[in-house]
């Protein structure tokens, strides 16, 4: 376990806090025993391994290579890309995202891992909204996403552009804090949705 | 990398398939070091420390933005 204490990399890789946790239960409820699940933005990848325990075979995805390796160390298979791209049509069961939410004001926004892990721009969706847009061709059809955002974020715009994309939003968990309230949508196709 | 992410990855920029060369395994037959090559546009994505890295060319840079 040394070797693992010893890459972990606090100032790189953003580590696991209330969203997650957030997402690791909505993730214990709705991912099954053999479900193939993709985690986006796998940062440490502690979400991951959540579904990895409910027995899903997991894969994890980061931007940041040292979120890859962090990831890696954790027991999660990592692939280094961009949100989906790198992935085949119709793979997964399940995909779960706590994306970088945080309206950001662009004279604030720095350059490093933990900012790009946390800001979503001025609008809090400048991850959230390209998601959105691709993550339909990698779901199979009765598959379905787990994506946690904020208050802050822009609830209604976010339902708004995942029926843009025929997908179906609903609440699945929430909690309180002092500035916002932290939520899990489910989000299917309309296909699923009506079956 | 397990050599079963096959099954699920594929070139980012065209979407086809990924032909996998291997240049090193452990002893669990994990692939360690090698590289990827998509088969319709030739692009090569290196595999490093047991992780492909499936950017595109113009992301690849270790810097964050």
């Amino acid at each position: 376990m040394t070797d693992l204490a010893e890459r972990r990399e606090p100032d790189l890789v953003y580590q696991p806090a209330e969203d997650s946790r957030l997402l690791g239960d909505a993730t214990r409820e709705f991912v099954d025993e053999g479900d193939v699940v993709l985690d986006v933005g796998t940062g440490s990848g502690w979400v991951a391994s959540v579904a990895a325990e409910e027995g899903a075979d997991v894969v994890g995805v980061d931007l940041n290579p040292h979120a890859c390796r962090e990831a890696r160390d954790r027991g999660v298979q990592t692939v280094r890309g961009d949100l989906v791209e790198p992935f085949r049509n119709d793979a997964f069961d399940a995909v779960l995202f706590n994306p970088p939410y945080l309206p950001t004001d662009p004279d604030d926004e720095g350059d490093d891992w933990l900012e790009k892990a946390l800001s979503g721009g001025e609008t809090g969706r400048a991850v959230v909204d390209p998601f959105l847009d691709t993550v339909g061709r990698v779901l199979k059809p009765e598959g379905e996403v787990l994506l946690l955002v904020s208050s802050l974020t822009g609830l209604d715009e976010v339902t708004e552009r995942a029926a843009e994309n025929g997908l179906a939003t609903a609440e699945v968990a929430s909690e309180k804090f002092p500035f916002e309230r932290l939520i899990v949508l489910r989000v299917i196709t309309d296909n699923h949705q009506t079956d | 990398m397990q050599e079963d992410l096959m099954d699920i990855i594929c070139c980012p920029l065209d979407k086809s398939d990924l032909e996998l060369e291997v240049t090193q395994r452990d002893d669990e037959g994990e692939v360690i070091e090698g590289r990827l090559v998509c088969s319709e546009c030739g692009e090569e994505y290196p595999v490093e420390e047991g992780i492909p890295n499936l950017l595109p060319p113009d992301m690849r840079e270790e810097s964050p933005a």
